[in-house]
């Protein structure tokens, strides 16, 4: 067994290309339900006494589309998420987490066109080792809150 | 009840930080003992690893005494895939340091009820109190194993309580 060690490029073409077909199908903007920073540390916090005041972090471009499954009584739709790895990429340093799995893993939920969202998997596709687009599984909120665009 | 079940989470969680200072979790920016009340914390659609997560199931309420004798059952989950150095081989282990801190973690079995919605929090009249611990039989799920607990916690019901 050995490394490959054939000379790669890394140009970026794929995010272009990502962000392009994201864009020209219908892209855009989700907003990830993130905790503020620093966050509420107290008893009164970790005992749902506090707001928790979340605070709306964009992504864009992303495409949301309704999963093709059986629907069963009483169980919500279940949504697929199309993130730009680009945008991903610029939130976890606006965030300064360690990885996008960290990103989403705070998130306490995504916000598309006003509908709450929650985050059931993520899953990636990459090119040269760079992610550029994440798939997210969301499941519809069965809170039936109306959120508003951006929080 | 809501203060019964304030307390008995205040207190597992303080009683962890003698324990094992070390169990500590990162969640909405802050670090902090490893241990959570589910339903104050966002819906997540997988418990986390390597802390105490408490899911409040049942309630009865013995109206037969002077005062009304509130039970909760508490389901206390954890899971673990071990650690990165060991590759998840240690997960039996470190799920077996999970379930002796969670024993220790509950005795003595009762302390005195809080009211947290207060600031400072106010001490109440009487004191909570729980069952011994059923432990279920540990789970596997691909990396990860883990096991429920359950304790009854009992409380009585003061004047005026929510």
């Amino acid at each position: 067994m050995s490394a490959d060690l054939s000379t790669q490029s890394p140009d970026g073409h794929a995010f272009r290309l990502a962000d392009a077909l994201l864009r020209a199908s219908g892209g855009t903007t989700a907003y990830l339900q993130m905790p503020t920073a620093p966050g509420d540390a107290g008893d009164t916090g970790q005992l749902g006494l506090d707001a928790p005041n979340f605070q709306p972090l964009p992504l864009s471009p992303v495409i949301l589309r309704r999963m093709r499954r059986v629907m069963t009584e009483g169980q919500p739709q279940e949504y697929e998420l199309l993130v730009s790895g680009s945008a991903v990429s610029a939130a976890v340093g606006a965030m300064q987490v360690a990885s996008a799995d960290l990103l989403f893993q705070m998130a306490a939920g995504v916000v598309v066109a006003g509908e709450l969202f929650l985050i059931e998997s993520v899953a990636l596709s990459e090119a040269m080792g760079a992610v550029y687009v994440y798939r997210l599984l969301l499941r519809e909120s069965g809170s039936g809150w109306q959120m508003q665009a951006g929080n | 009840m809501q203060n019964a079940k304030d307390t008995f989470y205040i207190t597992l969680r303080d009683r962890l930080t003698a324990v094992n200072p070390e169990r500590t979790m990162t969640l909405r920016g802050v670090v902090r003992p490893g241990i959570l009340v589910e339903e104050a914390e966002a819906p997540a659609a997988q418990l986390p690893l390597d802390a105490f997560v408490l899911r409040w199931t049942k309630l009865t309420a013995d109206a037969q005494m002077p005062s009304a004798l509130a039970s909760m059952t508490c389901e206390i989950h954890y899971a673990t895939a071990g650690t990165r150095d060991n590759l998840g081989l240690d997960r039996g282990r470190a799920l077996e340091a999970m379930d002796d801190e969670l024993l220790r973690m509950l005795c003595p079995a009762s302390t005195v009820k809080m009211n947290y919605t207060q600031t400072p929090a106010a001490q109440m009249s009487t004191s909570i109190f729980w069952s011994q611990a059923v432990f279920a039989a540990e789970a596997t799920t691909r990396e990860r194993v883990g096991r429920v607990v359950t304790v009854e916690v009992f409380a009585f019901q003061e004047q005026g309580e929510l």
